[in-house]
């Protein structure tokens, strides 16, 4: 062998490393392509959020011009909803669902490599718009006629249309991947009613899935129409700007709950672990769901008490928005339970999961106001309604992500998180979070309009403001501090064994990181906690 | 009759105690529970329950009727309200109806008789004044929180609200959907006064400029030569402009310039016509290139136009 053979050996399994994960069709692989694109969508979208709300700091500010600033926040929002969250959740539940249930992989292996796929892609075309003549700037929603050519004029709102288009076929793919999967690939005795709690949460998000994601997409081609080819769908003359925000409030609600359902099920496996006790109410935290999975169809309009529709259909989608607490309270209510008598062991996953129930909570709770039309009629489009979804969204999505983060760590890596770093973490993120989120509710009952660019001094609106921008550093640096945790565990040697928690579910009955076929034999359950069944011979579950 | 926001107001305090009851409620309990169920040496194993139908059926059944008060409530205020606006036709009714125009990114304000205003409406204290919403481009959205709740403003639609002020003031506003790149800047006021007061003022706004004379005269000369006249009407000069900006009759007696954007006085006046697009960059108000002389003479005639 000459020298330069054997120089070219590394770099050949390096390469070869990298075309591993281009071509992987494992579902363990796949999904954390989904939580690297995630997170790396996670950082850029957080860094748009940083800019404007350094823009917003203090009044008349010119950090960003106007027609960047309205790109930014569009691209936050798309960013965060189409290219962090789902992905993130969706990631989670690759990894998981067949290692919960027992399965070698998922059902579909190769179609699971071309949702991911799509789903990167998709998000790069839409970030291709920056340097093809400007990003969407219509704002998360793209509400027409402003999305329409004549409101704007520039590529954006294509690129919008063709990456979210391409990106959601992906996350239909996937979900009917995930829903034959959970039907057909469940182990010996893993029957409907001993599924892990996220599995069921996957299960019903992937009937959310299918039941909105296609009324977007197909939204999205009538926009193309209208943009391109000169139909009127959705203008003021002959269309109607409202076709748009139904059909997109159709999605954009159940989209709320393909978000918040996985995060669910993420906190239903992590609060009773740490809890020492078993789910408490396990058949109504199903149903809970699959009662806000029906009702999730029902209350778009309550994005649109302020358009001018009639009294009745204002008062049915209010009624049928507070009803949805009903089943998210059964769910918080079920988590306390679960707490309630048991032997709470504080770790970073149990800090961010105990987190998300309190932020969760008054991100709910500012939700019942926005359902009553008139509070709705003040609060709607300002600060009010920025606060409100990001308790719901970060201060509930994200922290169960985060739980989710630190208990399956050792799992997907073999290694540890340091659990000191964790908790700067966990606290940079509660404070900065709340900092930056909670001065927003006063703002927007104060009047500040959301998607503002600057506003005028002396209303009254400027230390809210300053407080946000500060707690929206303190969450950036908190952030880093996750990430220099996460690269620091990946450069330490492996050292979690299969069951690091003490837990109970499937996934942590094999090798951390498991092998390729996931068992090494066939697992088979009796109940829905096996590993509890075979720690505790003496007290199985029923 | 007061105005809907106290109306809302009350409701939102009443609404806003049951949710931020049942917050410290919840956190209550969850901190109970953390603090008196954390990991201690010599905890024994938990007890596994598997859970309680009759706490699951409280736990339904309680939020329900809270919502039920709530969904009462709500009820109440929407009838205080007059959910189903309009007012039917009768027009007799409503003493004082508005038309208000909503442009990128500006408001006119069209009465009854042929007085126009531009993005800021006077109206008489103690008179319901019923608002008939029409959009120019892309949906905007009426909203001035402390006289009454929003309302969007739709394209190919008509919406309606209604205002009501018991005392005199500045009530300030701004559009509250997002319409496009100067929407920070659709800033808008209503001033409520005495109806004598409002009488004047709509009286003055129906009617043609007053004459210039001296140097506002040679900036009548200077408005009439440039492109101002192909969008901007001026009553009694012959500019009928094209609809897509305010009309600038009375354009010196508004508090401010560019919808909110500057203080309207002499000196602002000077440096918007001599670039607004850096104070209001996106608008549709073009730099037009001025020698010292003419812009002195313009800013001499806007501000004369009371």
């Amino acid at each position: 062998m000459t020298t330069a053979e054997v120089a070219a050996v590394p770099r050949q399994q390096a390469g070869d490393r990298y075309a591993l994960w281009l071509r992987t069709v494992d579902h363990k692989d796949v999904g954390i392509l989904y939580l690297l694109t995630g997170v790396a969508f996670f950082v850029i979208g957080g860094l748009e959020a940083l800019v404007l709300r350094l823009q917003l700091a203090a009044p008349r500010q010119g950090v960003v011009d106007p027609h960047l600033y309205d790109q930014l926040f569009t691209m936050h929002g798309t960013t965060m909803v189409f290219l962090v969250m789902v992905p993130l959740l969706i990631g989670f539940a690759n990894y998981l669902v067949p290692l919960m249930i027992g399965a070698s992989d998922v059902a579909f292996p190769r179609l699971n490599a071309l949702s991911f796929w799509l789903t990167l892609f998709g998000g790069l075309l839409l970030y291709f718009s920056f340097v093809a003549g400007g990003a969407p700037d219509a704002g998360w929603f793209s509400y027409a006629p402003l999305a329409e050519r004549a409101g704007s004029a520039t590529s954006g709102v294509d690129y919008y249309i063709l990456g979210l288009g391409v990106a959601g076929a992906g996350t239909i793919i996937g979900a009917i991947n995930l829903l034959v999967t959970i039907a057909l690939l469940r182990c010996p005795g893993m029957t409907f009613g001993r599924l892990p709690l996220f599995v069921w949460m996957v299960l019903v998000t992937s009937v959310l899935i299918l039941g909105a994601y296609p009324a977007f997409s197909a939204a999205l081609v009538m926009l193309f129409l209208d943009r391109h080819l000169g139909a009127h769908f959705f203008d003021g003359a002959g269309g109607d700007p409202l076709l748009w925000q139904h059909v997109f409030w159709f999605f954009g609600h159940p989209e709320v709950y393909i978000m918040a359902l996985p995060a669910f099920g993420i906190i239903s496996e992590v609060v009773p672990v740490f809890s020492g006790k078993r789910i408490f109410g396990y058949r109504f935290m199903a149903g809970s769901a699959v009662a806000i999975a029906f009702l999730s169809f029902s209350v778009w309009a309550h994005h649109m008490f302020a358009v001018g529709l009639s009294t009745a259909e204002n008062i049915f989608f209010a009624v049928s928005s507070m009803l949805i607490a009903v089943p998210t309270g059964v769910k918080i209510f079920n988590w306390l339970a679960t707490m309630w008598g048991g032997r709470i062991r504080f770790t970073v996953a149990m800090l961010f999961a105990v987190g998300f129930i309190a932020m969760f909570l008054i991100g709910g709770l500012t939700g019942v106001t926005l359902a009553v039309v008139p509070i709705d009629w003040q609060v709607t489009d300002s600060y009010y309604v920025v606060a409100h979804l990001h308790y719901v969204l970060f201060g509930g999505t994200m922290f169960a992500l985060f739980a989710g983060a630190y208990y399956w760590w050792p799992k997907m890596t073999g290694r540890f998180l340091s659990e000191r770093l964790g908790r700067a973490h966990f606290w940079g993120t509660f404070i900065g979070f709340n900092l930056t989120f909670l001065p927003m509710h006063w703002l927007g009952v104060q009047g500040m309009p959301r998607r503002v660019y600057t506003y005028p001094a002396g209303v009254g609106w400027e230390g809210s403001n300053l407080a946000a921008t500060i707690g929206a550093l303190v969450l950036g640096l908190a952030t880093l501090v996750f990430l220099f945790n996460a690269a620091r565990s990946l450069r330490g040697a492996p050292s979690a064994p299969a069951d690091p928690w003490d837990a109970w579910t499937l996934e942590w009955a094999t090798t951390s990181p498991p092998p390729t076929h996931n068992f090494e034999a066939a697992p088979a359950v009796r109940s829905a906690r096996p590993l509890w069944d075979r720690k505790h011979p003496d007290l199985p579950d029923r | 009759m007061r105005p809907s926001a106290e109306a809302i107001a009350d409701l939102a305090l009443v609404v806003g105690a049951i949710a931020l009851g049942i917050f410290l409620l919840v956190t209550g309990v969850l901190l109970a529970t953390m603090w008196r169920y954390r990991l201690r040496p010599g905890a024994p194993e938990p007890r596994q329950i598997a859970g309680d139908l009759r706490l699951e059926i409280g736990w339904t059944v309680a939020p329900l009727l809270a919502l039920a008060a709530v969904f009462v409530l709500m009820l109440g205020t929407m009838r205080e309200i007059g959910a189903s606006l309009p007012i039917a036709a009768d027009t007799d009714r409503i003493p004082l109806r508005v038309t208000v125009v909503a442009h990128q990114f500006w408001w006119e304000y069209r009465f009854d008789g042929g007085a126009v205003a531009a993005n800021e409406l006077h109206i008489p204290v103690g008179v319901p004044v019923e608002l008939d919403l029409v959009a120019a481009d892309v949906i905007h959205d009426f909203w001035v929180p402390a006289l009454a709740g929003k309302s969007d403003i739709v394209p190919g639609k008509t919406n309606h609200l209604r205002l009501f002020a018991r005392q005199p003031g500045t009530y300030e506003g701004a559009c509250a959907e997002f319409c496009g790149v100067q929407h920070a800047w659709m800033r808008l006021v209503v001033f409520a006064e005495p109806e004598p007061e409002f009488d004047r003022w709509l009286a003055v706004q129906g009617a043609a400029r007053q004459a210039p004379a001296g140097e506002a005269a040679r900036g009548e000369q200077v408005f009439l030569r440039n492109v101002c006249v192909s969008c901007h009407a001026l009553r009694g000069t012959g500019a009928a402009g094209n609809g897509a900006a305010p009309d600038l009759t009375h354009v010196g007696g508004r508090t401010t310039i560019g919808t909110g954007v500057l203080r309207n006085d002499a000196a602002a006046m000077r440096a918007w016509l001599a670039d607004p697009q850096r104070y209001k960059p996106g608008s549709a108000m073009p730099l037009v290139r001025l020698d010292p002389g003419d812009l002195d003479a313009l800013v001499a005639y806007m501000e004369s136009l009371h």
